[in-house]
């Protein structure tokens, strides 16, 4: 166990650390960041000079090593836009990505997993058949339509909710909702799907021939088989959400760390970016971790060497 | 099923309680595209950043918002005492908002700062003709340049006035997190991508301003911006699309207020490769081709003014004697077979930004379209802003592409920056033209520098770089409520506002 | 069946869009823009320039649909194969591969997008490329399971005793056991890659104009919901009833295929 450990958090950094060069040399394939620093004025030769300054005039392999030598410190340098370092700006946006991604998370599995399991137990009916449609629908529109529809209704007409930004509890009203509606409906989905799987396999077949009541089946053997695959895509959804709710942040103007990443991106502040993907692969890992660990828990057939 | 209802209801409940209650408070909101890049003067400056460091800190001179004619601000006057050194008067009693005063030596302490190449300002290329600022007394500056500058004043416009005192005892990164400035609005607080809060300065120098807070928020999205400003959640927003206007106007609490703005729109005809493009006649003839007014009409819904050559007829140096090219298809064919051209044979690429400039998109795909009926092939690619920069910088742009200019309020800064073959954003360069415009920007005498200016448009017209497209028309949703009337230069400052009773 | 039918409804009409549509999607009509659904000629009205919504969203099914299936069917092939390898030979090939998944999963596909858009442009093709690139993962990681599971069944073992190569136990033993979740999951896959399309196009790096693809003139109708609404409606309608076909057709196809679940 201790060993399996020590393997997977060793395989996890050479993961980052690959993730990380990745990004870096891509971001000489994303274009030159001196040119958005400086005004449209500016002459070749101050373009230049920036350049120099900025260190980006050396050579890839020079500029790699100087980048790996200083994250190995802890140092990502400084924002090439904003008067902060690159890991002040992503750790500013923690909290706000963490509460929109958890609660949503949440919400969606308390949404999700009794109409996945109704939806499963009777199969067929109409019950089944509406939430079929609703969360095919839920997964089939573009997260940046339903959160403007849902502030022209909720915020222009109804005048209910603010429109969006971040600090009281009805700021993440309709966020949540946005990004409930396609998470929901994944999980859903997929809840039924697996309740199904479960309950055709022989050892739920035997569970009925014990006479077991229909409801004990479901809910003491099926969801717990089932919370396997929920959990796995949890896990990655999550991992997922802290830096892919940039269409929810954008829309609602939610200061999450997806949109800071898109919006290093678009201005080539490329340190920043650097720290945004750390942040993430090394969540995401992390993530990946916990849930091969859940496994052992939740599933004594498995076992790690 | 009954359960369900009743948390339905409940939480119908508690968003009903939870419903925005708008509280009449003596503050301003400007929603913006954009997040400020830092609140250090004179080290970014693009609008989300000029937009709250307008409000912190004062120019030396600024202008006049009726006839754009430059009038004193920090600096009650000036004077030119020969090509190369000019001095400057300043306003006594200043404090800035630590208490420390304003004078001679804060002026200098900031031109110095910006031309120091290890502060790495963004603008210093337009102030390095400056070589020394002299202190003659404790309110008398003299400023000495390395050859003529008459951009001076301009650039003085939106040259900001830093604290010395405080950027040498807290250093830049906590000046810029925590500015200080003369300005009419101090610092309270910037919550990066949320809100930069900022509360008035009792003592500013020309009077307590009228609104009590000013706060910038950023919010990226078009509709949602269009959304919070309908519901009096943000009070002013730029750049509403000519299409929106109705909506906004029809708003319980909300207008669209117009001003024709100095910034141009263009479409650049390069002429670095061989190719029909080095031919005047067929520059010329694009502008003849092109329906501009239709584009005004129907693309823009009217909020536009076509302009005749390079510069809007608000820059003080355009030369009134220009017409626009009109609308001449025909003479458009007839120009491009004299030059030994057939139409169906011209194959353009146009590149576009997207989002950068009012439907310059829709406005690119327009023109294809129009360029389309007399039989040139014109296709449109839409690049990201970047990469569009990218681009126009490698010269590496298709036969045409879109951009737009300003604030302009002079010729040298249009034309030397965008038609001369060595510039950085030029799609443009003939030698003979490159010469004339270094001569003119040399040139101190205002009748000379007219004169030369004029003959140059004159010719830049004939030669025809670009298409000349229009000055854009800037327009602001606002609350009706606010008293307030938008500024030709695109500034934005709490100042100018007070709340309707 | 309302599934594929669904389906079949959407095929047929990007295949015979030029006769269905009742106007050249492309062609600007620009001092009738923005006109209401049902005014003369226009049945869902007109966009920004002028163009009838009608047409472009019948021609904008070839573009969706293309996109879709393209990148399914290259995505789709590409994770398979990595999927058999990685979950039939196992131990540190499977290990380099998941790992290689995990380093996927984690990078933001904006980059990627905004990547591919500097190097070649914006662009339909571009699009693809890069919905390619992010969607394979999703394969590889279904086929690796289901692999995982099937190589110790009796079958296999026994044909590996037979001394069968390697390559023809993956393609002729396994492959074919693990042909019906692709094929599931690649119906499902279809809608949401249709989305990613409009997605893109919100982030600013979408199929370039004035192509018709229901995700462009989603995220540009998004702009015009004050006052067009229909805009925005009538592309994301069609999205969502392809999305439902599809949806619909895939459960359909588990129900019919997949041996585990009875009737």
């Amino acid at each position: 166990m201790q060993r399996y450990l020590v393997k997977r958090i060793f395989q996890m950094l050479i993961v980052v650390f690959l993730a990380l060069t990745a990004v870096f040399f891509m971001q000489f394939l994303a274009g030159d960041p001196v040119i958005l620093l400086l005004p449209m004025d500016a002459t070749f030769e101050e373009i230049a000079e920036m350049r120099e300054r900025l260190g980006f005039d050396d050579s890839i392999f020079v500029q790699y090593f100087r980048f790996v030598s200083r994250a190995l410190q802890g140092d990502f340098g400084p924002s090439l836009r904003h008067p902060q370092t690159a890991i002040q700006l992503v750790l500013s946006r923690v909290p706000a990505t963490l509460e929109l991604a958890l609660i949503a998370v949440v919400v969606s599995l308390l949404v999700a997993i009794p109409i996945g399991v109704i939806s499963a137990a009777f199969r067929g009916s109409w019950f089944d058949q509406v939430a079929i449609v609703v969360t095919v629908f839920g997964q089939a529109v573009p997260g940046f339509w339903l959160g403007i529809m849902l502030i022209l209704f909720f915020s222009v007409t109804l005048e209910w909710l603010p429109t969006g930004g971040r600090g009281e509890l009805n700021n993440l009203i309709l966020p949540i909702i946005t990004l409930t509606a396609f998470y929901a409906a994944r999980f859903a989905r997929m809840t039924r799907s697996t309740v199904l799987d479960v309950l055709n396999t022989d050892y739920i077949r035997t569970a009925r021939a014990k006479g077991l009541s229909e409801r004990r089946v479901l809910y003491k053997h099926a969801l717990r088989n089932a919370s396997i695959s929920i959990i796995t895509l949890l896990g990655l959804q999550l991992g997922q959400l802290l830096g892919g709710a940039v269409v929810t942040e954008t829309v609602f103007y939610w200061p999450g760390l997806g949109r800071l990443l898109v919006q290093s991106l678009l201005n080539r502040d490329f340190p920043v970016v650097f720290t945004g993907v750390f942040f993430i692969a090394l969540v995401h890992a992390t993530l990946n971790l916990a849930v091969d660990l859940f496994y052992l828990v939740v599933d004594p057939r498995i076992s790690y060497d | 099923m009954k359960r369900f209802w009743i948390v339905l209801s409940m939480l119908l409940l508690i968003i009903s309680l939870l419903t925005v209650s708008t509280v009449a408070a003596n503050e301003v909101i400007i929603g913006s595209p954009a997040d400020a890049r830092t609140l250090f003067a004179m080290k970014f400056i693009d609008l989300a950043t000029h937009d709250p460091i307008s409000n912190i800190y004062d120019p030396l001179i600024t202008r006049d918002r009726e006839t754009m004619e430059y009038i004193g601000h920090l600096a009650k006057g000036w004077e030119v005492l020969d090509d190369l050194t000019w001095e400057f008067y300043l306003n006594e009693g200043i404090k800035f908002h630590n208490g420390a005063p304003f004078n001679a030596e804060a002026v200098k302490f900031t031109i110095d700062y910006i031309n120091d190449p290890d502060n790495e300002m963004a603008y210093r290329g337009r102030y390095s003709p400056i070589h020394t600022v002299e202190i003659m007394d404790e309110y008398t500056v003299r400023f000495h340049t390395t050859e003529p500058m008459p951009i001076l004043l301009d650039r003085l416009t939106s040259c900001y006035i830093l604290e010395p005192g405080y950027v040498t005892e807290f250093g830049e990164t906590h000046a810029s997190l925590n500015p200080i400035g003369t300005g009419p609005y101090k610092f309270v607080e910037w919550v990066q991508n949320q809100e930069i809060v900022m509360e008035r300065f009792e003592d500013y120098w020309m009077g307590t301003p009228e609104v009590e807070r000013v706060i910038f928020r950023p919010i990226p999205e078009f509709s949602t911006r269009v959304a919070a400003l309908l519901v009096g959640e943000i009070h002013v927003i730029r750049d509403v699309p000519g299409h929106m206007v109705a909506r906004v106007d029809s708003g319980r609490r909300t207008e669209v207020r117009g001003i024709p703005s100095s910034r141009v729109n263009y479409i650049a005809l390069v002429n670095f490769q061989e190719g029909p493009m080095q031919s005047k006649e067929v520059r010329q003839a694009l502008n003849y081709a092109v329906n501009v007014q239709e584009l005004i009409d129907f693309v823009l819904d009217g909020s536009a003014t076509q302009m005749a050559g390079p510069l809007s007829v608000i820059n003080p140096d355009h030369d009134p004697s220009l017409e626009p090219y009109p609308y001449d298809p025909e003479k458009a064919v007839q120009m491009i077979r004299d030059a030994g051209y057939e139409p169906t044979q011209l194959s353009f690429t146009l590149d576009s930004p997207d989002g950068r400039y009012p439907q310059d998109r829709e406005v690119a795909m327009a023109i294809a379209d129009q360029l389309r009926e007399i039989g040139i092939n014109v296709s449109v690619r839409v690049n990201e802003w970047g990469t569009h920069l990218d681009r126009i910088i490698n010269r590496n742009t298709g036969e045409m592409f879109l951009l737009g200019w300003g604030p302009a309020f002079n010729a040298q800064g249009t034309i030397e920056s965008l038609m001369v073959t060595d510039r950085t954003y030029s799609g443009f360069g003939l030698s003979w033209l490159d010469e004339m415009v270094a001569k003119a920007v040399g040139l101190v005498d205002p009748d000379e520098m007219r004169e030369a200016w004029d003959e140059i448009q004159q010719l830049v017209y004939d030669e025809a770089p670009w298409i000349f497209l229009w000055q854009q028309h800037d327009l602001w949703g606002v609350n009706s409520d606010l008293d307030w009337t938008p500024r030709a230069d695109e500034r934005v400052l709490g100042f100018e506002m007070r709340w309707n009773d | 069946m309302l599934g594929f039918a669904i389906v079949l409804i959407v095929i047929i009409s990007s295949l015979f869009a030029p006769f269905i549509a009742p106007s050249d999607p492309n062609q600007a009509n620009r001092p009738n823009r923005l006109q209401p659904p049902g005014s003369p000629g226009h049945i869902f009205g007109t966009d920004q320039h002028g163009r009838d919504l009608f047409s472009r969203v019948i021609f904008g099914a070839r573009i969706s649909l293309f996109v879709g299936l393209v990148t399914v069917l290259i995505a789709g092939t590409i994770g398979t194969v990595v999927g058999l390898f990685s979950g039939y030979f196992g131990k540190w090939l499977d290990s380099v591969i998941m790992r290689l998944v995990d380093v996927w999963l984690s990078f933001p596909f904006i980059l990627l997008a905004l990547i591919i858009n500097a190097i070649l442009g914006m662009g339909l093709r571009n699009v693809v490329i890069t919905l390619i690139i992010t969607g394979w993962v999703i394969f590889a990681r279904l086929v690796r399971g289901e692999v995982l599971a099937l190589k110790n069944r009796d079958y296999i073992q026994a044909a590996k005793a037979l001394g069968q190569s390697e390559l023809k136990i993956i393609f002729f033993h396994i492959l074919p056991n693990v042909f019906t979740p692709i094929i599931i999951i690649s119906s499902l896959q279809i809608s949401q890659i249709i989305i990613a399309e409009a997605t893109i196009s919100f982030l600013g790096f979408g199929v370039q104009p004035p192509t018709a693809a229901w995700g462009n003139m989603l995220s540009d109708g998004r702009n015009f919901l004050f006052n067009a609404w229909w805009m925005a409606t009538f592309p994301g309608l069609a999205l969502a009833f392809t999305a439902l076909g599809l949806n619909l057709f895939g459960d359909w196809l588990r129900d019919t295929l997949d041996p585990k679940i009875s009737k």
